[in-house]
């Protein structure tokens, strides 16, 4: 597409420019104040913010704003799943301090089931398939469920003074046992999985017409529903106070009576569970599940949590929105380096903020 | 007669203080592995026992590296397979394409390790902990993505390969048996030098002031550590030691394709470490062995699990799984461990025959 | 500009007198260390002499069937040894005795010959002494061959010890000599520069940024803001050289922070901080790093024990002397002679330090789980490793009973009086503070209330409404 090496020039010399400004602000300014690192911080937030609304803006000059919204829309299916993925991630990093690598292969394990059920129920003669795969994801949910909470209770906590480093040990020892039990239980062949539907819908946004893959709703509608009840729970119930108190500081909340042992082991099934929603999405956008499928998946997660900071909730979805984002829209700047771009954007961005764009620092005493 | 006495029991004292030296473990060690390869000569062992051998070492190289960034600095790195690859392409472009000599090579592939060991340790400076582990494997996945893009320097999805190398003015080249015979003994030779440049680092005051500066950073600032200076060290020494490793590799296997420096292998040399035990060198090596090596050289000649390769990873994994969960400080230490407890129980046992045989003391 | 060029002069010469100063300092300690190991190595060469000697003539002795007292205690030991033997037989013919008693029905038969066969090994014990003892008695008695033998054995040996001992001693003191003479020059080198260097500071103003006569520390308005919180609040005053001070005040009252900010933990937000490095040098502390502080000859310790739990006692130490340590990373890497000879003279520095603090028995042993008592030591003779000249305690006493209290005083003041340091503590326990300190101060919420001697401070006003509320 021509133009595009011009609007790379421009965005780069608009950001070269910002960060000149800054520089010249902390040089004449900040430095004589005595509260300097309130006022780089601030600034240097105002500075990531107008950076990304120039890429934004640039690009939308490029693409214009239908086109980016298009393929925004056409990409909501991804999104869906990279928060479904990320927002595990960081439930499992809250109560237990760790960063889950078998996160991925307990939802592929879950998208393995939930492919075969629905396979069964087809074999058996049912005919309404969008009930068929309602009751797959519904399997596949309950049955990641039942992994996570096998996980925690059984062999995480089982360990004897494990740190976070050994936790992260036994999830990667964890990844290769599952990915070895797959097979043996659903055969070696990758398993075809249907999506919810195959048709697309065309409406329009002024005089432009839009297209949405319907299976993108059914996405985006699940991960809007699971969240909004995931997040209640967090806020009214006793189990969210009981994660907020345990991410705060376990030994703590224990003495204070909450049972962290109940709060981690939900949190592990919960995770669980929404993997295996992503990991169903994602196996059917590609209609087979495979067993190396999440894999990438599951690093977006992680770079999006790093990105958003690990503490919040908030912060990760937001985290894996820009994700999303730039992923999206990398590919029509330059193919071959879509990957590279995206994470040299975001390693930029956490140099800036080195607890992601919404964590706190907790200054340690000496 | 009585002089004869006198010399072997001095030989027995100078032996004995010699085998506590550090370095004459690894000599031995190299000389087993030597021994591996005259065997092979003489038709006794198989090919793929050389070649795991070969593996085991040469993954026991960046793993000590590894060791050293997080078993005594305390830092976390996933992005040690970019590294790896790194110094793999190196060795294939420049010496094997461009034609540049053997010597040079290894200068430049130090000396990308050196630059990219700064950059990861500036970065290492501003982000900490779990957020540190998660950038390196970005970055890793950013090298194995250049990998595939920049095709003219690592031959993309095709990969590079290596045909013949030259050093010291001698030109070796695959398929000959030479070939085979001088690079596992470069091998060797890098093995123990790495050991021993290890053990060095280890001994001395720059792996104290790591140990400190992963034990209190406070308390090493106020001891006059500089803390940029070694994070800086730990991450240049690392990336050596990787890039180095990833020179041997290509050497060996003869040929080197972008995907497959990907996050697993990084987990798995870090899997390596923890498991084998950190802070040791033959738990590393041991390590190593069990994750890279134990599959072919042992495994697959076991009926039970050769007919099914599935079991092979769930072994593996239920191994990391068991070590972690009941032996923080991995394999090396159960060894210590046990063989303390052995020589209780020995000692019990001699008890119990003497009360059997003399009766009890207070007889 | 000619203040400036002598300015610069006198950092040049100082940084060479440093240098040279320790490089005399590394000979001199380098030498005694060789000097006591030579010294062993030729003792323990001297001792296997002498056993060889004695094993020599034992066996002329047996040979001419001489009787004294090295035949008597060898053949006295062979008796021994044959008595032991046939204990152990006789305690297994019981053993194996009362084993078939509980399995036999008569008795009696058993018992008679377990008497028998005890009977025969008393008597095969009594033939086997006989026969010792006319082995090593009934050879011929050659008095004069020998004395004769004997006396030129010892006599060689007497050589050879002595042989030894002349080319150690000449060794030794060639040793010396060389290293005197090394020090020597050394030293004239210092001096020489010394010299220059006294001369150059009369002549030109040094900077001592008007700090007075016998002050080392001089706090100047320091004020440290955590956000809008001010933490310590222009707080200004002098540390004499040699006193113990002491830093009082109520809970979170800032006593921490001032020690934070002197060590370069936090960067204070306003005020200057001025520390005399030696006679001539006067140091500005703002512009250093936290890690070039202990360069400058200032050690603290930690309110809560910070110790390196992966590392022994003593390597511990070591991380204190990492300043010293003189080689590259690339000697360190290739093990070159010279770190091995830091490390050995340093490593006997550290077991001096341990031996005088009382903790040498815990030199080779892990600190985790250790009683806090030993680690709140062991982190004080952390400080000693480096001879600074300025010692800051963070709470020495928190966490001590009061038997470890007064030891703590005790040694507190031993490291005053023999290392003639300075020593700034903070503390809770005003019994040891108003006990060992020389000079008070007493801060509440960053602010100065008052200094002096701790009487005066028990007497003031102002500190006793600070600490029980005002009413």
């Amino acid at each position: 597409m021509p133009g595009i090496d011009v609007a790379v020039r421009q965005i780069l010399i608009i950001i070269l420019g910002l960060i000149a400004i800054y520089a010249a602000l902390d040089l004449f300014w900040f430095r004589r104040k005595t509260q300097k690192s309130v006022y780089r911080s601030k600034a240097l937030n105002v500075l990531i913010f107008l950076s990304i609304l120039t890429m934004i803006v640039v690009s939308a000059r490029l693409f214009t704003l239908p086109i980016i919204i298009q393929i925004l829309l056409l990409n909501t299916v991804d999104l869906s799943i990279l928060i479904l993925a990320t927002t595990a991630v960081v439930l499992i990093f809250k109560t237990s301090v760790t960063t889950n690598f078998a996160q991925g292969m307990m939802a592929t394990f879950g998208a393995f089931f939930a492919a075969s059920v629905v396979m069964k129920l087809i074999a058996n003669g049912s005919t309404n398939m969008t009930l068929i795969l309602f009751a797959g994801l519904f399997a596949g949910i309950a049955i990641s469920f039942l992994l996570g909470l096998f996980i925690d209770v059984m062999i995480i906590r089982k360990g004897k003074n494990v740190n976070s480093v050994g936790k992260q040990m036994i999830t990667m020892g964890l990844v290769m046992v599952i990915m070895g039990i797959i097979p043996v239980i659903f055969g070696s062949n990758p398993i075809v999985l249907p999506a919810f539907s195959v048709d697309v819908k065309i409406f329009n946004i002024g005089d432009n017409p839009m297209v949405i893959p319907v299976q993108n709703l059914y996405a985006i509608v699940i991960t809007v529903i699971v969240l909004a009840v995931l997040f209640i729970a967090l806020r009214f119930t006793k189990w969210g106070l009981g994660v907020r108190a345990t991410a705060s500081s376990e030994t703590v909340a224990s003495m204070m009576g909450v049972n962290t042992h109940v709060i981690t082991a939900m949190s592990w099934a919960i995770a669980g569970g929404l993997g295996a929603i992503a990991a169903f999405f994602y196996a059917s956008m590609g209609t087979q599940v495979q067993v190396a499928s999440m894999v990438p998946v599951q690093v977006n997660a992680f770079m999006a949590a790093v990105l958003g900071s690990f503490g919040s909730f908030g912060g990760s979805i937001i985290g894996a929105i820009l994700i999303n984002v730039f992923s999206s829209i990398a590919p029509y700047y330059n193919g071959t380096w879509q990957l590279v771009i995206v994470y040299g954007i975001i390693l930029l961005i956490v140099l800036a903020k080195p607890l992601g764009l919404f964590g706190k620092k907790i200054a340690k005493k000496v | 007669m009585m002089k004869l006495k006198n010399i072997l029991a001095n030989f027995k004292k100078q032996f004995s203080s010699i085998s506590k030296h550090p370095y004459f473990g690894f000599i031995v060690l190299g000389l087993v592995f030597l021994f591996a390869l005259l065997l092979r000569n003489m038709g006794l062992l198989t090919i793929s026992v050389i070649n795991t051998f070969t593996l085991v070492m040469i993954y026991s190289v960046v793993a000590m590296g590894f060791s050293l960034l997080l078993g005594f600095g305390g830092l976390a790195s996933l992005g040690t397979a970019g590294l790896v690859g790194l110094g793999s392409f190196i060795m294939g472009y420049m010496h094997g394409k461009a034609g540049i000599s053997f010597t040079a090579t290894i200068a430049i592939a130090i000396g990308v390790a050196l630059v990219v060991g700064l950059l990861v340790g500036f970065i290492s400076l501003r982000i900490e902990g779990m957020y540190l582990a998660i950038i390196t494997l970005g970055l890793g996945e950013m090298l194995r993505q250049f990998f595939i893009s920049y095709d003219t320097f690592t031959g993309g999805f095709t990969g590079t390969s290596l045909r013949s190398f030259k050093i010291f003015g001698k030109l070796f080249e695959s398929g000959n048996a030479n070939y085979f015979n001088t690079v596992y003994i470069i091998v060797i030779i890098c093995f123990i030098l790495a050991m021993v440049a290890t053990i060095n680092i280890i001994k001395s005051p720059t792996g104290r002031a790591l140990l400190s500066m992963k034990n209190s950073e406070s308390a090493a600032q106020s001891m006059g550590i500089s803390i940029i200076k070694y994070r800086l060290l730990a991450f240049v020494l690392s990336s050596v030691f990787a890039v180095l490793g990833g020179a041997l590799y290509i050497l060996h296997t003869k040929f080197s394709y972008p995907p497959q420096w990907n996050l697993s292998y990084s987990l798995d040399i870090l899997a390596a470490v923890i498991v084998g035990g950190a802070q040791s060198i033959y738990g590393i090596i041991i390590g190593v062995f069990l994750i890279f090596g134990l599959k072919v050289s042992v495994l697959n000649y076991i009926p039970f699990f050769s007919n099914n390769p599935a079991l092979i990873v769930i072994f593996n994994g239920v191994l990391i799984v068991l070590v972690v969960m009941f032996y923080p400080g991995g394999l090396i230490r159960l060894l210590q461990t046990s063989w303390y407890k052995l020589k209780i129980k020995l000692a019990k046992l001699k008890m119990k025959w003497r009360t059997y045989r003399y009766g009890k003391d207070d007889q | 500009m000619a203040k400036m060029i002598n300015n610069l002069l006198i950092k040049v010469y100082q940084r060479i007198l440093i240098h040279i100063e320790d490089k005399a300092k590394f000979k001199k300690d380098y030498a005694e260390v060789v000097i006591a190991r030579r010294k062993s190595r030729t003792e323990k060469r001297v001792d296997n002499l002498k056993e060889n000697l004695n094993k020599e003539i034992l066996a002329k002795a047996l040979k001419y069937g001489i009787q004294n007292d090295l035949t008597e205690t060898f053949i006295n030991e062979k008796i021994k040894k044959t008595e032991e033997r046939f204990y152990w037989k006789k305690r297994a013919l019981k053993a194996s005795f009362s084993r078939e008693l509980e399995k036999a029905q008569d008795k009696t038969i058993l018992e008679n010959e377990f008497n028998e066969k005890s009977l025969i090994l008393d008597n095969e014990l009594n033939q086997e002494i006989n026969d010792l003892r006319t082995r090593y008695a009934n050879t011929l008695d050659n008095q004069e061959q020998y004395s004769l033998e004997v006396k030129t054995i010892e006599n060689k040996t007497a050589e050879k010890i002595k042989k030894i001992e002349r080319k150690s001693v000449d060794n030794l003191e060639d040793y010396q000599e060389k290293t005197d003479n090394k020090l020597k020059r050394l030293e004239k080198q210092a001096a020489l520069f010394r010299d220059k260097l006294f001369s150059l500071a009369d002549q030109t103003n040094i900077k001592d940024y008007g700090l007075e006569e016998g002050v080392i520390l001089k706090l100047d308005n320091l004020t440290m803001r955590f956000g809008g919180l001010v933490a310590v609040d222009h707080l200004s005053f002098d540390v004499k050289e040699g006193e113990i001070f002491g830093l009082i005040g109520p809970n979170g009252a800032g006593k921490t922070t001032v020690f934070n900010c002197i060590t370069k933990f936090y960067k204070p937000s306003e005020g200057k901080m001025y520390f005399r490095k030696n006679k001539i040098d006067t140091v500005f502390l703002n512009d250093y790093k936290v890690h070039q502080i202990i360069k400058q000859g200032i050690v603290r310790t930690f309110q809560n024990v910070e110790l390196i739990w992966e590392l022994s006692v003593i390597d511990n130490l070591l991380v204190a002397a990492h300043t010293l340590f003189k080689t590259g990373f690339f000697g360190q890497l290739l093990h070159t002679r010279k770190l091995h000879q830091e490390e050995l003279v340093l490593r006997k520095k550290a077991e001096n330090v341990l031996l005088k603090m009382g903790l040498y028995a815990y030199k080779d042993s892990y600190p985790l789980g250790l009683p806090y008592g030993i680690l709140k030591k062991i982190e004080l003779a952390r400080t000693l490793m480096v001879e600074p000249k300025m010692i800051i305690l963070d709470e020495p006493a928190a966490g001590l009973n009061d038997a470890e209290t007064l030891e703590l005083a005790k040694i507190i003041k031993m490291i005053r009086d023999e290392e003639k340091v300075t020593i700034f503590l903070v503390e809770h326990d005003m019994g040891l503070v108003m006990d060992i300190c020389d000079t008070v101060c007493a801060i509440s919420f960053g602010k100065k209330l008052a200094i002096g001697t701790p009487k005066e401070i028990q007497e003031n006003k102002l500190v006793r409404d600070a600490y029980l509320g005002e009413e």
